[in-house]
């Protein structure tokens, strides 16, 4: 019996879990405008973790990178969230670098 | 060094069953009408997905059976529970020519054929006169 799916399943149920929490923390404070530079860190942690040998911390890193470019997806869909009225709506966000750059290109979501 | 594909395993199908489970959940949930199928279905997978993850000796496959398998119960909790859920209050579009939607939109006055999320941010609230009149565009 291999155990290491079984257990990882649920690492992975519990990092989900956290970038629902995430999404909706980062959003309200920093803003969607945010989405590059997490898409950009969730490709770096899977990367890294190719050259990590130890099973258990490649996967979860792995895990946590994929859901960081999964959140950064839904980064977009959770200010309009916010601007309708489904969540607290925080007006003073701190924005990211090259803020203007950003606002050019079209946000992802899947 | 020696690469190891164990996380990019793990990031694929974490990544994919996320996917695949977000777009799949609403458009069955939206086409279907008895909910149980595609619920039965999906935790039958799951289960399937879960009895590999222990019987196979490959790590990554370990893991992405494991990942799936959890994917995919949360799917079955997504079409017979949360989604529905989202329908009845407007959170997600009824589909008309479903009857169960249909009915939904008939009991709750919250249900609604928009779209509300297929919109760009615009950096302000909505007023409630605004959502009122998007919510009368769509009668």
């Amino acid at each position: 019996m291999n155990w290491f799916g079984f257990w990882l399943c649920l690492a992975t149920l519990f990092i989900i879990g956290l970038g629902f929490v995430w999404v909706i923390r980062g959003e309200r404070y920093f803003g969607h405008l945010w989405w590059p530079y997490v898409m950009g860190a969730g490709a770096l942690c899977i990367v890294a973790s190719l050259f990590i040998s130890n099973n258990w911390a490649s996967a979860l890193l792995g895990a946590f990178g994929a859901s960081l470019i999964w959140g950064s997806t839904e980064l977009k869909e959770q200010a309009v969230r916010t601007e309708i009225g489904w969540y607290p709506f925080h007006a003073k966000k701190i924005l990211p670098p090259f803020v203007d750059v950003i606002k050019k290109w079209k946000a992802p979501s899947l | 060094m020696e690469i190891n594909i164990v996380g990019l395993a793990t990031a694929a199908a974490t990544f994919l069953g996320v996917w695949l489970g977000h777009v799949s959940v609403r458009k069955i949930e939206r086409l279907t009408v008895r909910l149980w199928k595609p619920t039965v279905g999906a935790l039958a997978l799951s289960g399937g997905f879960a009895v590999a993850s222990f019987l196979t000796s490959s790590m990554p496959l370990s893991a992405i059976c494991g990942i799936l398998s959890v994917t995919l119960f949360w799917d079955a909790l997504e079409i017979a529970v949360r989604q529905p859920k989202r329908i009845k209050h407007g959170h997600a579009p009824a589909n008309p020519n479903n009857p169960r939607h249909a009915s939904i939109l008939a009991e709750y006055p919250d249900a609604t054929t928009i779209d509300w999320l297929d919109r760009d941010p615009r950096g302000t609230p909505y007023s409630s006169a605004e959502l009122a009149s998007i919510r009368e565009s769509a009668k």
